[in-house]
């Protein structure tokens, strides 16, 4: 990557990394929600197709290898451009005394990689979304994911506020 | 089979996937709290160290959680093997409500890790 830095500053090179993260994490955020919408409150027979059918009417089982593949992609992002966090971002907050800042995104820290180990049983939740057996575990497990990623986008956005534009 | 678990998560990789995502989990908090990674990583030097080593003067800080993901990420694999390798009258018996039952438990013991945070200074 150093041949990059020929041509971009290194707080640039960190700023588009952190950018592409946040909308990976969007795209995630959508799918998530979308897919925790269907098993959550599914439409009803008849139901007026206004926006919020819609919403929740997409077929969950479509998300789930876009939400691994995204999940997985994005914590990669999130883990690399943790090490430029931990020594030019924390100890700024540190110093500013910010704790339940880095509080919270230290449990979006632990949250997130909680949820990249339950990965390989929702996709495989998702892959027998025909077995009834396993519809509580599927729909429970995916509002899980969803929550943690709400929680995720949300702290990891108040970090990048407090520190501001450029790491 | 009881009616909490499926057919399909008694095959081997259904039952590899559920003990590992609850292990993984249960792991990844024993070695937070434990101080167990497997390497700890200095990010300003670069350097990677076996196990868990303080930080280095004048080196900035360590970090421990690539290390503490390494083991929890290992440690759930072998588990997660063992209890693919039980005949399929045990794997079945596995409740898959486990596999959201588990981050809901873990979240106030993480809470709780972090509560030099929680603080009103």
């Amino acid at each position: 990557m150093d041949f990059l830095l020929d041509y971009i500053s290194v707080n640039t090179f960190w700023t588009i990394l952190s950018v592409v993260h946040a909308l990976l994490a969007v795209a995630l955020l959508g799918a998530l929600t979308h897919q925790a919408a269907s098993v959550l409150a599914p439409p009803r027979a008849g139901a007026a197709a206004g926006f919020v059918t819609h919403f929740r009417a997409v077929s969950g089982s479509r998300y789930a290898a876009a939400v691994c593949v995204l999940w997985f992609v994005v914590f990669i992002f999130g883990a690399w451009i943790y090490t430029r966090y931990r020594y030019h971002v924390r100890i700024l907050i540190e110093q500013e005394a910010l704790f339940k800042t880095l509080g919270a995104f230290e449990l979006k820290e632990h949250l997130t990689t909680i949820g990249l180990g339950l990965l390989p049983v929702y996709w495989h939740l998702w892959k027998n979304a025909r077995n009834a057996a396993c519809d509580n575990a599927r729909k429970w497990l995916t509002v899980v994911l969803a929550v943690i990623c709400w929680y995720a986008f949300l702290a990891g956005h108040v970090v990048n506020n407090v520190r501001g534009f450029g790491l | 089979m009881s009616a909490a678990t499926g057919t399909a998560m008694a095959s081997r990789f259904g039952t590899f996937a559920l003990v590992f995502g609850i292990c993984f989990g249960v792991l990844y908090v024993v070695c937070d709290m434990a101080a167990l990674p497997m390497f700890t990583y200095h990010p300003a030097t670069e350097r990677l160290d076996l196990g868990f080593t303080p930080p280095r003067r004048d080196e900035g800080p360590a970090m421990y959680w690539y290390g503490w993901i390494a083991n929890s990420a290992l440690g759930a694999s072998v588990l997660g093997l063992l209890a693919a390798a039980l005949p399929e009258k045990i794997r079945g018996k596995l409740p898959l409500a486990l596999a959201w039952i588990t981050p809901v438990v873990l979240l106030p013991v993480l809470i709780y890790s972090l509560k030099f945070y929680w603080r009103w200074e």
